[in-house]
């Protein structure tokens, strides 16, 4: 039973790691069927919390038969339950969601083989955006601070690619936990990159720009980053800086790294989840103005993105917004379909996010005055 | 819709306010008070209010009709809702009706108009005069019409000019309103300006605050935070925040013969206005052991909601506002799985109705739009010493199903704990024209007194 699961995960390694989700460019959509469906089999057996879910629905292997019928199980369901099949006694790792003072963390634990899976996973979806060139900044903490930061953990996978002199994490924790950077230390790292002409890849959050950015502004600092040279920017601000509209962010990271604006791209991922998305203006080559750039999210072939209507809980139309939901298969050990709390529109095989749900506060007497419609 | 360009409201969207226009529109009211207002009586403007009501209470009439033919798109209420709320506020404007509330907030119906003496046991030799702001401007916030409603009556009453500021896209029914009014009297229309701009456009808001004494608000701490900083020294302001309530019902009520009744009244409070005011409970507390116990309350109010939406359908939604049901009643429904303590009943194939039953005394936050949790308790006690941390000093209505002996001290203890309104379940979002809004008089906190000080009292009047 169990290893069952193992042996799954090591199968569904090989295809990821063989490039087998594709043939000439199509991805496979009866193999990912197929494997969602053995995937939901295994769940249901292993991970009863996922199983008694599933039951309370009136839904099981037997009833079910194609993969958009998996039941999701919502995000915030990992702050509540254990949604795990690996046994308390085999955890050795857990993720957690940064959640505001007071809320409730998820959890999404992990031992060696699913740490594997995410691993391969991750990898195989970064190389085709980013490669392996050159050298590697992490504007986070190392995961020595932050071990329970599942992006850092991504971001530390991906440094282990590299020779150690060559990649290396340029932030710390601060007072009350706060992410900050070795700004001393970064400059030195941009300046270095800067006068080599081998491409740089820096990886970090919005708010991690934003104090990069600042000090820059505050020193008069422009660096010119070798032709090649890359942004991964995601995640959210989480009121550690000041908040800046997308656009504005990486039109002000062109400017003050010397990048075009196709060289940024945004990532979107989450503790619960072992694959990633990211956005598609850094292959498109075209726009460069921001405003041009469409940013629409792809994620990885072994994941499938559904924008489901909030209102009767079925797939939207092209063009449509509802709440993002995804099927990942490299999610083998807790549950392949998350539902997330964010809003996004349908486009393609890929969507444009919205951002996060609005929190439940009270309409009516309790409205920021003009905020009502926008 | 076909309506004059009598207010700025009804300028054409691409038509953009600017501060010289506000203050031209300030002053302009200011004068048309002097010759228009400041003559008329309590009991004739009384006169007028009514008239302007009995209108909106017929089904012919034309500003009744536009807003439940329109109301729909532009407020997301359905019309059986909005025929509601407006039928149950506007019945409230009765000539008696009225005399108790200047009873109530100045001893006497005419000390609006006259110096009145004193009604009580004093005897010194004096009377006094109240007097309304010569300008009034109110902040309004949201969809909900019934408070801007009140606002300009209670201006109106007083003779005060008045600028209501909408918030963007909500001026639909204050427009509405103040038509209807210049209607009936076009004088007094003609003291009454409507306006609409997101809030926090500095330059319209301070050309705004330069031209008045008084400024009352509806919104959050923060809004309320942010207009009371844009006031010059010596301008009256009075914020209403956030308030929140709920639903209470004890064991003695819940019995077969008692029992259709409460949960028709539950129904009512939180359809209402699609459960969206300060006054809609988040939450029905219901006391455990009653002959129907609180998980079978749950599921008939369930079935109650589901039979209603038939009759007086939920309005549309945004998708962020469908998103945020959606979202709790995916997590409750995961929770319900798994603990015999929480279940969930739920409209199918929508977001029109929700009923959470959970056992947790603390306080919850609903995502409203008739997203209603059912909690059971030993007593109220619990409530008041576990359940209410996050919302102390925010309770503004508790709307109680009991017996009458018992309702009267649940109030005792309820009022201890900063409770402003109790009220039978069933006429939460229904106060009457006497209420004090927040716990503060609808009136007195407004006026300015004269005092007139004679050598003897028969000199009164």
């Amino acid at each position: 039973m169990y290893s069952e699961l193992i042996a799954f995960a090591a199968r569904l390694r090989d295809l990821i790691h063989t490039h087998r989700f594709f043939r000439a460019g199509e991805v496979l959509d009866d193999q990912f069927d197929a494997l969602a469906l053995e995937l939901f089999t295994l769940q249901f057996q292993n991970n009863p919390v996922y199983g008694k879910i599933c039951a309370a629905r009136g839904l099981t292997p037997e009833t079910i038969r194609h993969w958009s019928d998996i039941p999701a199980v919502p995000t915030a369901a990992f702050k509540e339950l254990d949604l795990t099949s690996i046994p308390a006694s085999e955890r050795t790792a857990v993720f957690h969601s940064s959640g505001t003072t007071g809320q409730k963390n998820s959890r999404h634990f992990h031992h060696a083989a699913s740490l594997a899976v995410y691993e391969t996973s991750l990898l195989k979806w970064f190389e085709p955006h980013f490669g392996f060139a050159g050298s590697l900044l992490a504007l986070t903490p190392p995961p020595a601070q932050v071990p329970h930061s599942s992006l850092v953990h991504m971001f530390d996978c991906i440094r282990q690619q590299y020779p150690p002199d060559l990649a290396q994490f340029y932030g710390h924790l601060g007072a009350e936990a706060a992410w900050e950077l070795d700004l001393a230390r970064l400059l030195l790292a941009l300046t270095a990159a800067t006068q080599s002409l081998q491409p740089v890849i820096l990886l970090g959050t919005a708010f991690s720009f934003v104090h990069l950015l600042d000090e820059l502004a505050a020193q008069n600092l422009r660096f010119q980053l070798p032709p090649g040279s890359r942004v991964m920017e995601t995640g959210g601000y989480k009121n550690r800086s000041r908040t800046l509209p997308k656009a504005e962010l990486h039109a002000l990271i062109a400017d003050r790294l010397g990048l075009p604006l196709t060289a940024i791209a945004c990532e979107y991922g989450m503790s619960e989840l072992s694959s990633q998305a990211y956005d598609s203006a850094l292959s498109s080559g075209s726009g460069s103005i921001a405003a041009a750039i469409q940013r629409h999210f792809q994620f990885s072939p072994w994941s499938r993105v559904q924008i489901i209507s909030p209102e009767t809980g079925r797939e939207v139309e092209e063009g449509e917004t509802g709440l993002i939901r995804i099927f990942d298969l490299a999610n083998v050990f807790s549950v392949a379909s998350v539902q997330t709390e964010d809003l996004g529109i349908r486009r393609g095989e890929g969507f444009e996010l919205l951002g996060r749900a609005a929190a439940a506060e009270p309409r009516g007497c309790s409205l920021n005055v003009g905020e009502l419609k926008p | 819709m076909d309506l004059p360009n009598f207010f700025l409201a009804d300028l054409p969207p691409e038509a953009s306010l600017t501060p010289h226009l506000i203050t031209e529109a300030c002053q302009a009211l200011k004068q048309n008070r002097e010759r228009f207002l400041l003559s008329r009586s309590t009991a004739d403007m009384v006169k007028v209010l009514c008239e302007v009501a009995e209108g909106w209470l017929q089904p012919e009439n034309r500003f009744r009709r536009l807003a439940l033919e329109f109301g729909p798109a532009e407020t997301g209420f359905s019309a059986p809702v909005l025929a509601r709320g407006l039928d149950d506020f506007f019945r409230q404007f009765t000539p008696e009706n009225f005399n108790a509330l200047l009873e109530q907030e100045f001893g006497h119906v005419h000390r609006l108009d006259n110096f009145v003496g004193p009604t009580g046991a004093e005897t010194a030799p004096r009377t006094a005069l109240a007097i309304g702001p010569a300008f009034l401007v109110h902040i309004a916030a949201g969809n909900l019409p019934n408070p801007t409603f009140m606002s300009i009556t209670l201006g109106l009453l007083m003779r005060s000019a008045q600028l209501v500021k909408c918030a963007s896209g909500a001026a639909f029914l204050p427009r509405l309103f103040a038509h209807s009014l210049y209607e009936v009297d076009r004088k007094l229309g003609a003291c009454l300006e409507i306006a609409e701009w997101r809030g926090g456009n500095h330059f319209l808001e301070q050309a705004l605050y330069a031209e008045t004494h008084c400024v009352t608000a509806t919104g959050n701490d923060e809004t309320l935070a942010a207009v009371r900083a844009q006031l010059p020294a010596g301008v009256r302001f009075l914020g209403y925040g956030q308030r929140v309530s709920f639903g209470l019902v004890t064991r003695e009520v819940l019995r077969d013969e008692s029992i259709a009744d409460v949960i028709s009244r539950a129904a009512d409070d939180v359809i209402a206005w699609d459960q969206n005011g300060c006054l809609s409970p988040h939450v029905i507390y219901v006391e455990e052991r009653g002959l129907v116990e609180s998980d079978k309350f749950a599921e008939l109010l369930s079935v109650e909601l589901a039979r209603r939406e038939a009759e007086a359908p939920r309005g549309r939604l945004t998708p962020t506002e469908a998103a945020a049901i959606a979202t709790r009643r995916a997590l409750h429904e995961t929770l319900a799985a798994h603990r015999a303590d929480v279940k969930i009943w739920q409209s199918p194939g929508s977001t029109a109705w929700t009923v959470v039953f959970e056992h947790d005394v603390r306080f919850q936050y609903s995502c409203l739009n008739r997203y209603i949790f059912v909690k059971p308790i030993p007593d109220l006690e619990i409530v008041l010493q576990q359940g209410l941390d996050a919302v102390q000093g925010k309770i503004s209505t508790v709307g109680i199903a009991a017996w009458p002996d018992k309702t009267r001290e649940l109030a005792r203890i309820l009022a201890r704990h900063g409770v402003t309104r109790i009220c039978p379940l069933g006429r939460m979002q229904n106060p009457p024209l006497t209420w004090r809004h927040d716990g503060r008089p609808a009136l007195a906190d407004l006026v300015t007194w004269t005092d007139f000080e004679t050598e003897t009292t028969n000199e009164h009047q």
